[in-house]
C-alpha cells in the first residue's frame, strides 16, 4: 500500500515535472508538527503549490512517508517545521538529515528558543545558538506587540531577496555565523536586538557586562543571523530561519507599527525560492578545449602551445523551467595547475555569444599532467567547479628545429674537416711514385 | 717418452680437428641447453609471469613499443607515472631491452609465428644467457684455448650469480647487459691483439648496444681505459693499442651520445673523463713515438718527454678546473657510495634503501658462486704467469669487480663472468696438467723434486706463490735487462709473472705428473667438485632465485606448496573497481607493478628520479592523518596501497621499509619528520610501547586498522615483528578502507572526499557517530576595551 502510494506520488512528481518552478525537482515533504496549524501557514505553503510543487505532510513523529528509501531519498525538497519537537521518528536525525543534503536535498529548517535535535544539526552548519530558551528582544521600534515580536527590517543587498522588502515579523532566536564561507546570510537581526533568556529586562546588566569584555559570549546586534542559508559541496542548500512563525499567515497580515503591511509574504517566498533551486542556480554546460586553429581537444598538448578554453554556462530561469545561457558573470578565472596553478587568467565572456567565456593562453614551458581548474564560489550562487586532465608533453623527437643559426662554428668544423679529408684523399692518392717509396720505407 | 696412457696414434690429424670442433659445437649446444633449462625453473613452479618490481615497467614500455611502434615508444610521456609531473619515458630509460624484444617480435610475426609479447619478455633472459655463454666462450678461448672457453660457458651457464637476474621472467635490463659486456671485452681484446680498427669498431657497436641497454655501461667506459692505462704504464704502448682504442673510444662515444638518455653526459660527466682522459693520452704518445722515431737528437727526447708529461698534466688540471666551474658534472653521489659505504646511508637514503645496494655479505659470495670463488683466485694467478695484454685484462677487471662486488649485492653480477673465465682457466689449466699422458724423465725427477713442484698444481695450493717468488728474484736481474722497455708497473708485475717464465725456461721434462693412480686422484676430486657445483647451482636456483616475488609461496608441513597471490589479487581489484583515472598513492617499491598490473597513476614508482616526490610520500606515510590528508588531496590521490605481512608473516612489508620513508621524508623536511621520534628509548616497536609519532603515523594507522578484530579479543600478534598489537586498533578518519587482500598483504585504502558542509572529516565523522559538540560562543570582533 504504501509503496503504491510512493510510486503514485512519483508519478505525479513526474508528470508535474513539466511545469516545476525548481530546477531539482518539485517533491516537497513538510514535517509539521501538529502544534503548528496548518491552516495558518496556507500563504506559504499555497504559495509553493501554486509554483508547481506538490507537498506531502507529515508529523514528526510519524514512520511514513519515509523521507528516504534503502538510503535513497523520496524527496526533492524537505521542510523541517517542528521547531520545538524534542523527539522524532528514527529516520529524522541531525546525520540523517546531513546524508540527505548530501544526496541533493534541500532543506528548510524552523529553529526555535528551546533545545531540540536540530539545535545540534545547526552546529554542524556552523551556526552557534544561544544557550536554550533565549528568545531575541528587542524594544525598538516602539510597538504594542510583545518585545519578542520584532519587526526586522531586510536589507537589500542580498541578491536571493527581491529590492525592497518592507520589515517582516520576526520571533525566534538569532544565531551566530561561524566562519564557514558556505554560509549565506539572509536576514540580519536589528542592530539593537539582543538575546535574554528571559522576556524580563532583568539581564540586561549581564548583557551590558559582556558588551564591556569586548563582546565574548555577547548574543546581541546586527552580526546575529535570523534567516540564514547554508549550500553545500555538492550544490544542495539548507535554510536556517530563527523562527517558524515569520512563514505563517498571521505575520503576513499583521501590520507594521508604521501602518504598512509587512514583508513575510514576499521574504518567505524568496527565501523558499532560493533553497528550492529556483534562482542564482548556475551550471556549467560543456567546456571544451584545443589549440589555436584547431577545433577538436587534442589528447596531448605540447610545451609552449596555444591553448583555447571556452567554457559554455547557463542560468536556470524558474519562469520557463528552462537553462538559458548566462553571461553574467565578470570576475571568471581559468587556472592552469599543476600542483601549483602555473597560470591563472580570467576567463572573460565572448560578446556576441551568450553564455561563453573563453580565453586564449600559452601552455607553460613544462611538461607534466596539468588541470584546466574552473573554480567559481560565490555567496548564494551555485558553486561552478569544474577540473579537465591535459598531459603536457615535451617536443617529439621531430618538433625540434633542425638547423640552428647558433650552431654555425660546429657546421663550419665539420664541413671543413670534411673538405679538409677529401682534399688530403684527393692529394694521397694522385701523389706521385716517390710518395710511395716513402711510404714503403715507413711501413718497413 | 713415456705415457701414462695410451693414445690411439692411427688418427690422422684431420680427425682430430674435426671430432673436437664437432664436440665443442655439441658441447656449446648442451651449455646453451642447461642454461635455458636452468632458467625455466620460475616458469615451471610458478607460471610465465613478469618478476619483481623493474621487470614490469620494462614489459610494460614493451607493450608499447609492439603495439605502438618506435617513434611513439620513442615520444613516449606517461601521464600516469610520477603523477602529476609525467615521466617522459623515452628520454629516461635505457631502450636497448626493449627494442631487443620489440626486434624479435616483429621478427617472428614477420614469420607468421604469433608469440605473445609476454612470453618474449618472460623468455628472453634466458634466451640471452645462452649468448653469453658463447660470448665467455669466445672470450676465455683468447685468454688460454678452446677447452677453457667451454669450461667458462659451462659455469657461467648456470652459476647462480648470474641466474639471479635472469631467470625466466626477470625481465631487466641486466638479463641482455651481461652478454653485451661479455661480448664487448671479447672485441676489445680482439682488437687489441690484432690491432684492428674492424674489431675495434665491434666493439664500439656493441658497446653502442651495451649504452643502451643498461646504466653499467659505466663499467665499461671505465675498464677499457684503465686496461689500456696500465698497459701504457706498463710500457707496453703498440700502434695496436692505439688503433683498437681510438676507434673503440671515438666510435663508441659518438654513437652512445645518440642514447637520448645519455645525451651529452660522455663528455660533460665525470665517470666518462677517464675514457677521454687516456684517449687524449694515447694521442700524446702515439705523437712523442712519432716524433722519436724521426728525431735522434737526445736533448731533443728528453724535451718531448717532458712536453709529453706536461702536456698530459695540463690536460688533467684542465678537466679539474672544468669540474670546478661546473663544465663538467662533479661525481654523482652513486658513485661516491662505491667508495664509501656509508655515505649512502648519510646524504642519499634513498640509495641506502634498496636492499641490492647493500654491501654484500660473506656467505652470499658462495651462494652466488659456490666453488668457483676458490679457483678464482688462482686463475687470477695463472693470468700472471702468461701475461698477455689480454690476462691483464682480466686482471684488472678481477681486481675491479671483486672490489664493487664487495660493496654492493646487485654488483655481484658484474663479477661473475670474470669468476667464470679465470676459474675456467684455473681449473682447464689443471686438467690440461692431469690429463697429459707424458711423464717426465724418472732420473731428471729425483735430482729436481726437492726444488720444483707441478706447474700446472699451482691453483690447488696457494703457497705456490710465495715459494716461486723467491726463485724469482734470483732470475729478476736477468729478466731485467730482457724487459727493459717495462715501465714502473711492468716491473712490479714482472715478480710475479717472471715465475711464469722461469716455469718455462726449464725443460718440460723434468716436471710431471706420475701415473695413472695420481691423475685420477686429482681429476676424480675435480670432477666431484664440478658435480657439487651443479648440484648446488640446480638447488639454488630452484629455491632461491626462482620467485617471482609477485606471487609467494609457502611450504606447509606436509611438504605441500601454498601459492600466495595477494599481489595480484589486490592489483586486479584496483583494475576491476576503481575510476581509470584514480591515483594510487603508495611507496615507490610498488609503483611499477601498480602500473603494469593494475593500469592506474601512480605517484612515485621504482624510477627513483625525484626525491622531493618520494619524500613527498614519505612524508604523508610518515605523519598524522590531519597533515598528512592536505597532501593526498593536493596530489589528487583517490587510493592509498600499502603492504602489510603482519598476519602471515611476510617480512618484507612496509612497516619495516617504513623508517626509510622517515629517513627520505627527513632529509628534505627535517623540521617536521624526525627518526628519533619513530624509536621508543632506541627500539622500533609496534606494540603497546610504540612510539607517538610512530602510533599516530598513516602508516601504523592504515596497517593495524581493524587488525585485532580478526584475533577475536585476544591479543593481536604481528607475526614478521614478533610483537603484540594493542587491542584497541587506530582508527582513521580522513580515510576509509577500500580493499584487504585474503592474506592481508596489501592493504588498500580509499581517500575521503571533501565533507560535504566544508568541516574537518575529523569532526564530521565523531557527528556521524553521534558524538555531542561541545558548544561555542560567537567570537569577540572588536578588542577589549580594558586591554
Amino acid at each position: 500500500m504504501r509503496l503504491l502510494s510512493s510510486a503514485l506520488v512519483t508519478l505525479l512528481a513526474l508528470t508535474k515535472l513539466s511545469f516545476a518552478s525548481s530546477s531539482s525537482g518539485d517533491s516537497v515533504l513538510v514535517v509539521l508538527d501538529p502544534s503548528l496549524d496548518r491552516e495558518n501557514y496556507s500563504i506559504f505553503f499555497g504559495g509553493l503549490e501554486k509554483r508547481g510543487y506538490s507537498l506531502t505532510f507529515r508529523a514528526p513523529k510519524d514512520a511514513s512517508p519515509a523521507i528516504t528509501d534503502y538510503g535513497v531519498p523520496n524527496y526533492d525538497h524537505v521542510i523541517l517545521f517542528a521547531p520545538e519537537t524534542k523527539s522524532y521518528a528514527q529516520d529524522i536525525t541531525p546525520q540523517s538529515l546531513v546524508g540527505l543534503l548530501s544526496e541533493n536535498t534541500n532543506l528548510l529548517i524552523a529553529l526555535s528558543p528551546k533545545q531540540t535535535p536540530l539545535t545540534s544539526l545547526a552546529t554542524e552548519f556552523s551556526l552557534i545558538l544561544p544557550p536554550p530558551d533565549t528568545p531575541l528582544i528587542s524594544h525598538h521600534p516602539a510597538r504594542s506587540e510583545p518585545q519578542t515580536t520584532i519587526p526586522v527590517p531586510v536589507s537589500s543587498s542580498s541578491p536571493i531577496l527581491t529590492p525592497g522588502i518592507p520589515p517582516v515579523w520576526f520571533t525566534g532566536a538569532p544565531h551566530a555565523l561561524g566562519s564557514t564561507p558556505m554560509l549565506v546570510p539572509i536576514l540580519r537581526a536589528p542592530a539593537e536586538s539582543f538575546a535574554a533568556d528571559s522576556t524580563s529586562d532583568a539581564d540586561s546588566d549581564a548583557l551590558v557586562s559582556a558588551s564591556e569584555k569586548g563582546g565574548e559570549g555577547l548574543w546581541a546586534g546586527s552580526q546575529m543571523g535570523l534567516v540564514t542559508g547554508f549550500q553545500t559541496n555538492v550544490n544542495s542548500r539548507v535554510v536556517f530561519a530563527g523562527g517558524v512563525k515569520m512563514f505563517s499567515d498571521e505575520y503576513a497580515r499583521k501590520e507594521l507599527p508604521s501602518g504598512e503591511a509587512p514583508g513575510n509574504a514576499l521574504f518567505v517566498k524568496d527565501v523558499a525560492a532560493w533553497v528550492f533551486q529556483e534562482k542564482m542556480k548556475l551550471r556549467i554546460d560543456a567546456v571544451d578545449h584545443h589549440r589555436v586553429g584547431e577545433s577538436s581537444a587534442p589528447e596531448m598538448y605540447t610545451t609552449n602551445d596555444e591553448i583555447v578554453y571556452t567554457a559554455h554556462i547557463s542560468a536556470y530561469d524558474s519562469r520557463t523551467s528552462t537553462w538559458k545561457p548566462y553571461s553574467g558573470i565578470d570576475d571568471l578565472q581559468l587556472e592552469f595547475t599543476m600542483l601549483d596553478p602555473h597560470i591563472r587568467t580570467s576567463l572573460p565572456v565572448v560578446a556576441g555569444s551568450p553564455g561563453t567565456y573563453q580565453v586564449q593562453f600559452r601552455a607553460p614551458d613544462r611538461h607534466g599532467v596539468f588541470k584546466f581548474v574552473l573554480n567559481w564560489k560565490r555567496k548564494g550562487y551555485s558553486y561552478l567547479e569544474s577540473s579537465t586532465t591535459v598531459p603536457v608533453v615535451p617536443p617529439r623527437h621531430d618538433q625540434y628545429p633542425r638547423f640552428l643559426s647558433a650552431a654555425w662554428p660546429y657546421y663550419a668544423g665539420a664541413i671543413s674537416t670534411s673538405v679538409g679529408f677529401f682534399l688530403f684523399s684527393a692529394l694521397w692518392l694522385a701523389g706521385d711514385v716517390k710518395g710511395e717509396r716513402k711510404k714503403g720505407s715507413k711501413a718497413e | 717418452m713415456p705415457a701414462a696412457y695410451p693414445l690411439p696414434s692411427d688418427l690422422s690429424p684431420a680427425t682430430v680437428t674435426n671430432t673436437a670442433s664437432l664436440l665443442r659445437i655439441i658441447a656449446l649446444a648442451l651449455i646453451s641447453g642447461a642454461a635455458i633449462a636452468s632458467r625455466l625453473f620460475a616458469v615451471i613452479n610458478f607460471e610465465s609471469i613478469i618478476h619483481e618490481f623493474d621487470p614490469w615497467f620494462n614489459y610494460r614500455a614493451t607493450k608499447v613499443l609492439a603495439s605502438q611502434g618506435f617513434y611513439e615508444f620513442w615520444n613516449w610521456f606517461d601521464p600516469t607515472a610520477w603523477y602529476p609531473l609525467g615521466r617522459v619515458v623515452g628520454g629516461t630509460i635505457y631502450p636497448g631491452l626493449m627494442a631487443t624484444s620489440g626486434v624479435i617480435y616483429n621478427l617472428l610475426h614477420a614469420l607468421n609465428l604469433p608469440v605473445d609479447i609476454r612470453n618474449i619478455c618472460v623468455l628472453l633472459a634466458p634466451g640471452f644467457s645462452a649468448l653469453t655463454a658463447w660470448a665467455t666462450y669466445m672470450f676465455t678461448k683468447e685468454l688460454k684455448d678452446e677447452s677453457a672457453g667451454l669450461l667458462a660457458a659451462a659455469f657461467i651457464g648456470i652459476v647462480p650469480g648470474y641466474i639471479s637476474r635472469s631467470v625466466a621472467g626477470s625481465y631487466d635490463n641486466e638479463a641482455i647487459a651481461i652478454f653485451l659486456l661479455m661480448f664487448t671485452f671479447y672485441a676489445w681484446i680482439k682488437a687489441l691483439k690484432q690491432g684492428s680498427a674492424f674489431w675495434g669498431t665491434v666493439a664500439a657497436v656493441f658497446y653502442f648496444y651495451m649504452v643502451a641497454a643498461w646504466g653499467g655501461y659505466a663499467f665499461i667506459t671505465n675498464m677499457i681505459p684503465l686496461h689500456a692505462l696500465v698497459l701504457l704504464l706498463m710500457g707496453r704502448f703498440t700502434g695496436r693499442l692505439y688503433v683498437a682504442y681510438s676507434s673503440w673510444y671515438a666510435i663508441g662515444t659518438l654513437s652512445s651520445m645518440q642514447v637520448p638518455f645519455v645525451g651529452f653526459q660522455p663528455i660533460r660527466t665525470s665517470e666518462h673523463m677517464a675514457a677521454l682522459g687516456v684517449f687524449g693520452l694515447l694521442q700524446i704518445v702515439a705523437f712523442a713515438q712519432l716524433v722519436r722515431a724521426h728525431v735522434s737528437s737526445k736533448q731533443f727526447q728528453e724535451l718531448l718527454f717532458t712536453a709529453v708529461i706536461s702536456l698530459g698534466l695540463i690536460g688533467f688540471f684542465g678537466i679539474v678546473g672544468l669540474t670546478y666551474k661546473g663544465w663538467i658534472a662533479p661525481w654523482t653521489g652513486r658513485f661516491y657510495s662505491l667508495w664509501d659505504t656509508g655515505y649512502a646511508k648519510k646524504y642519499i637514503p634513498i640509495i641506502a634503501s634498496v636492499s641490492e645496494h647493500q654491501p654484500t655479505a660473506w656467505p652470499s659470495f658462495f651462494m652466488d658462486l659456490h666453488f668457483l670463488i676458490f679457483l678464482f683466485p688462482a686463475g687470477v694467478v695463472m693470468c700472471f704467469r702468461t701475461l698477455r695484454d689480454e690476462h691483464v685484462f682480466v686482471i684488472i677487471y678481477a681486481v675491479v669487480a671483486s672490489y664493487f662486488a664487495g660493496v654492493m649485492v646487485r654488483l655481484m653480477l658484474t663479477l661473475t663472468p670474470v669468476v667464470c673465465v679465470s676459474a675456467a682457466v684455473a681449473l682447464s689449466s689443471l686438467m690440461d696438467t692431469y690429463l697429459d699422458p707424458t711423464e717426465p724423465n724418472a732420473e731428471d725427477d729425483t735430482s729436481d723434486s726437492s726444488s720444483t713442484h707441478p706447474t700446472g698444481t699451482t691453483p690447488t695450493t696457494t703457497p705456490a706463490t710465495p715459494a716461486t717468488n723467491k726463485k724469482a728474484k734470483k732470475n729478476k736481474e736477468k729478466e731485467k735487462e730482457k724487459e727493459s722497455t717495462g715501465g714502473v708497473l711492468g716491473e712490479l708485475v714482472s715478480n710475479v709473472a717472471s715465475s711464469a717464465v722461469a716455469a718455462k725456461s726449464a725443460p718440460t721434462a723434468e716436471k710431471g705428473v706420475f701415473g695413472i693412480d695420481t691423475r685420477l686422484i686429482v681429476l676424480l676430486n675435480s670432477l666431484g667438485l664440478l658435480l657439487f657445483f651443479v648440484v648446488h647451482c640446480t638447488w639454488a636456483t630452484s629455491n632461491a632465485y626462482s620467485s617471482p616475488s609477485v606471487v609467494l609461496s609457502s611450504t606447509g608441513s606436509d611438504g605441500s606448496k601454498n601459492l600466495i597471490d595477494d599481489f595480484r589479487e589486490a592489483y586486479h581489484w584496483l583494475r576491476q573497481n576503481t575510476a581509470e583515472d584514480a591515483v594510487v598513492m603508495s611507496w615507490w617499491d610498488y609503483g611499477y607493478q601498480i602500473a603494469g598490473m593494475a593500469d592506474r597513476p601512480t605517484l612515485v614508482d621504482n624510477n627513483t628520479w625525484n626525491n622531493t616526490h618520494i619524500a613527498t610520500v614519505g612524508k604523508a606515510m610518515a605523519s598524522p592523518e590531519d597533515i598528512a590528508y592536505p597532501i593526498l588531496r593536493k596530489h589528487d590521490v583517490s587510493y592509498v596501497l600499502i603492504i602489510f605481512g603482519g598476519l602471515i608473516g611476510y617480512s618484507g612489508d612496509d612497516i619495516n621499509k617504513f623508517l626509510w620513508m622517515v629517513r627520505i621524508a627527513q632529509g628534505v623536511w627535517p623540521d617536521e619528520i624526525q627518526e628519533p621520534n619513530y624509536f621508543n628509548r632506541g627500539e622500533y616497536r609496534v606494540d603497546s610501547e610504540a612510539a607517538p609519532a610512530m602510533r599516530d603515523s598513516l602508516m601504523y594507522k592504515m596497517s593495524y586498522y581493524r587488525f585485532a578484530e580478526l584475533f577475536g579479543g585476544q591479543q593481536p600478534v604481528d607475526r614478521v615483528r614478533g610483537q603484540h598489537v594493542p587491542i584497541q586498533g587506530p582508527t582513521l578518519d580522513y580515510l576509509e578502507e577500500a580493499y584487504t587482500s585474503e592474506n592481508w598483504i596489501v592493504r588498500i585504502y580509499e581517500v575521503k572526499k571533501d565533507d560535504v558542509l566544508g568541516r574537518d572529516l575529523k569532526i564530521a565523522n565523531a557527528f556521524n557517530q553521534g558524538k555531542k559538540r561541545k558548544r561555542t560562543k560567537p567570537v569577540s570582533r572588536r578588542k577589549a576595551i580594558s586591554a
